[in-house]
């Protein structure tokens, strides 16, 4: 029986091996919060699906698009407006990439350069959008058309506010002595959502600018 | 760590960062981060809620004794079954299949010392009764109307109660999506060492099929209601068809969040089932890979056949045959754990506790609902079907047959291992015959009726009475048996309570189960292992010794299944 045991334990072992000195709890907090954070994005980008979704669904089931109201058609969009402001926002993500290449480099005085550079051209993107909803002559109440519209962007408008203030945040953070060459989970994590709120925009651009 | 505190438990390896249990109520039992004592707090939270929506029901079904309406007016009759069916779904049962269960028992069998995110756990639980609140604060302004599903543009009309409905919704949808996320990495990041996929115990791939879904699908619903709540409060036209919106988008919004969410709440009692049989059988669990296997077919088909719902909806034809094929295929996966459930009692040595009753109900009330739902799955014969009784009766022998009863045998499953002591035998078992009886006494007339052509959500049903006067005799006869199940409930919530004092001693591991929480005290320290335990095997092999290293007690490696009713006292605690 004893034997059998054995036996049956030893095609085991290489594993149990890999894993004995790894404290499972404690031990692998910055894999666990990563993958927490990447989650937290999928789940971010279903909630931008749906709205996509809902507005496609709108879109080609109406009769007309854009649709009128009282009468008049609606006006269409200003794409090389919304290019530029594009082209800003992108940079933008480009700037952060370097930020944190720099901070991998131990290079403290270029990383701020270049964050700060990011959250300028962030906010420069906001001031865009905040001109493009002056001029836009649609309202979000008005028809479909308004409300995917203003809905989507006004929902990604909120998350580049939000990343804007979550850069300043981990700017701050990473001049206190918060993070340091080789800890820096945040400024990862900062990253990766400034680039995921890059790609929504991809999308949203496509969606309402060039469809 | 501080110096003061690191004393209240034994020393330990530098490593093990065991950290102190906290002190002062509060953080004890109010704002704890302790995934057990947050099981709890979803326990009792669902429980008291289950207690009014429950009543609302009672009070739907006595409304139903007469054709003309017995007790209340047709408003108030809709805000009824509305409420019940939204607090049933969303405050009740999510909460304790996930929320209560899921947080109890998944950290402890994947032998880890709490879930990844212990203040998230926090926040998620605290957004229920706020939810709650809400949602019951909804009826001052006369509630929601247009049943848990609030299609528009009915729902339009709800005004502020429709609103804070909305709200409602919204706020647990991002509870149960912080849930999912954090049970997710819980179990991808810290299982045992050498718990590797396939040894996992059922119940754990049960909480990860339901977390996924969860954390996938609940943000379509949240959008869902999202956008309901703007239609509400600031006239954005996305559903009012008068302005160009569209009703049938809040419908596939909705069910494609809403059928995932049905198997949200099954999936755990799958788990449940698949961890009581093997135990109280005496025999390995038949066809692991393929019970474990199919939990994760069904969540992610299950985001595959929302439609079968709309089917009288206007969707274009070309899309009702691929939905119902899917939603035949989506059986499939369901009947492969039936017939291994079956084959790993067959057979075996039987104990007939009172959660081996609870789990053997299951596999009767679950499959016969299951077979309904195929019924409903044919257009021709939705399109009958649909809008009468009959998918009432459907739903409910899932839910209350499938979920409910899961739920119902996990809890004198675990409560020996949270409590310490057990549940009071006797009492439980009557519990399980008054369900049990209550359900089919309940639901089953409610296929004929529908068959007939009774339509639900209607205050009175006097023209069909007219047309079937044995109407009238089975839905009081439904009725009576209603009382039965809330008698059931009742029974439980007492026996939850006065076996806190009086029950019998569990125990290390009175059932004789295998899996890791039975190789630590009951209840469970604070840090649930003190030392971290290696696996070397699943779990079910009972005719094997436990594939357990490093665990805190040696165990009885065959127990003799005598204890159940007589365990052997044992200090409370004992090794903690
Ligand atoms: C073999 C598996 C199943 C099939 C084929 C199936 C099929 C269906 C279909 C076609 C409908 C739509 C009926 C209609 O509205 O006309 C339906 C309704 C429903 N099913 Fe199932 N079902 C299955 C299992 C389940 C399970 C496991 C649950 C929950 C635990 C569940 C919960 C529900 C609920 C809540 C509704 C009604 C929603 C409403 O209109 O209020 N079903 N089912
Ligand atoms: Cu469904």
């Amino acid at each position: 029986m004893a034997a059998a045991a054995a036996q049956h334990l030893s095609g085991h072992d290489a594993i149990a091996a890999r894993y004995r000195d790894v404290d499972p709890v404690y031990g692998e907090t910055r894999d666990i919060r990563l993958l927490g954070f990447v989650f937290f994005l999928l789940s971010d980008c279903i909630l931008f699906s749906s709205f996509i979704f809902a507005y496609v669904y709108l879109r080609i089931s109406a009769p007309a698009w854009p649709p009128f109201l009282g009468g008049h058609q609606l006006p269409w969009f200003d794409t090389s407006f919304a290019a530029m402001n594009s082209i800003v926002l992108f940079g933008s993500g480009v700037t952060m990439h370097f930020a944190l290449e720099n901070w991998k480099h131990l290079n403290k005085a270029k990383f701020n350069g270049w964050l700060i550079a990011t959250i300028v051209l962030g906010i420069g993107f906001l001031l865009g959008q905040a001109h493009e909803y002056s001029v836009v002559g649609i309202s979000w109440t008005g028809t479909t058309m308004g409300a995917s519209f203003f809905t989507l962007t006004g929902m990604h408008g909120f998350h580049v506010f939000a990343g804007v203030c979550y850069l300043t945040i981990l700017g701050l953070q990473a001049n206190r002595g918060t993070y340091t060459g080789s800890k820096y989970f945040g400024l990862t994590a900062g990253t990766l959502y400034w680039h995921f709120v890059d790609v929504i925009w991809v999308f949203l651009f496509f969606l309402f600018y060039i469809w | 760590m501080q110096a003061g505190t690191s004393t209240t438990h034994e020393a330990h390896d530098a490593h093990d960062h065991i950290h102190p249990p906290p002190e002062g109520f509060v953080r004890k039992y109010v704002f704890s981060l302790d995934h057990k004592v947050i099981g709890f707090q979803y326990f009792f939270t669902g429980l008291l809620i289950m207690f009014i929506a429950g009543s609302f029901a009672e009070l739907v079904r006595l409304q139903l004794t007469d054709p003309n309406g017995a007790i209340m007016s047709h408003t108030a009759y809709n805000e009824m079954f509305s409420m019940h069916g939204t607090a049933m779904v969303w405050l009740v049962l999510i909460p304790l299949v996930t929320g209560a269960l899921g947080n109890f028992v998944m950290p402890l069998q994947i032998g880890a010392r709490d879930v990844a995110f212990p203040w998230l756990n926090m926040a998620s639980f605290w957004i229920l009764p706020v939810a709650a609140l809400i949602l019951f604060s909804s009826m001052l302004w006369g509630g929601p109307h247009a049943g848990w599903t609030e299609y528009p543009p009915i729902s339009l009309a709800d005004g502020t109660a429709g609103a804070l409905w909305c709200l409602a919704i919204f706020t647990i949808g991002i509870s149960s999506t912080m849930t999912g996320l954090n049970f997710m990495v819980t179990i991808m990041k810290m299982r045992a060492p050498g718990m590797t996929w396939t040894r996992m115990p059922l119940f754990i791939w049960a909480t990860f099929a339901t977390a996924l879904m969860n954390m996938v699908a609940t943000v379509a619903l949240s959008v869902a209601v999202g956008a309901l709540f703007l239609e509400h409060v600031f006239s954005v036209p996305f559903f009012d068809p008068a302005r160009g919106g569209s009703v049938v988008l809040y419908q596939h919004m909705f069910w494609f969040y809403s059928h995932p969410a049905v198997y949200i709440f099954i999936i755990p009692a799958f788990g449940v089932v698949s961890e009581v049989l093997p135990t109280f059988a005496r025999k390995p669990i038949f066809g692991y890979k393929m019970i474990a296997f199919s939990s994760m077919a069904i969540s992610i088909l299950a985001f595959t056949v929302w439609m079968h719902h709309m089917f009288p909806s206007g969707i274009a034809p070309w899309l009702q045959l691929p939905f119902m094929i899917l939603t035949y295929a989506i059986g499939i996966p369901t009947g492969i754990k039936i017939f291994s459930w079956m084959a790993t009692i067959w057979g075996g040595r039987i104990h007939f506790t009172s959660s081996m009753l609870y789990a053997l109900g299951f596999l009767i009330t679950f499959t016969f609902g299951g077979l309904s739902g195929i019924f409903l799955a044919s257009v021709p014969v939705d399109l009958h079907m649909h809008g009468t009784v009959f998918v009432v009766g459907h739903f409910h022998y899932v839910v209350a047959g499938g979920a409910v009863m899961g739920f119902l045998a996990a809890v004198p499953y675990w409560y020996p291992k949270a409590t310490g002591r057990m549940l009071n035998e006797r009492l439980a078992q009557l519990g399980f015959w008054l369900f049990f009886i209550g359900l089919n006494g309940t639901f089953l007339p409610m296929h004929w009726l529908g068959l007939e052509g009774m339509p639900r959500r209607t205050a009175t049903y006097a023209g069909f009475a007219k047309a079937f006067p044995d109407a009238v005799f089975w839905n009081q006869f439904e009725t009576a048996f209603s009382f039965l199940m809330a008698a059931a409930i009742g029974l439980l919530a007492f026996n939850v309570i006065w076996s806190l004092r009086h029950g019998t001693l569990a125990g290390i591991n009175p059932w004789g189960a295998r899996t890791l929480e039975w190789t630590i005290s009951s209840p469970p320290p604070y840090y649930n292992f003190k030392k971290i335990p290696q696996v070397f095997d699943r779990p079910y092999n009972f005719d094997q010794p436990l594939p357990y290293r490093n665990t805190d007690n040696e165990l009885d490696e065959f127990p003799e299944f005598g204890r159940v009713l007589m365990p052997i006292p044992q200090p409370v605690g004992a090794g903690a």
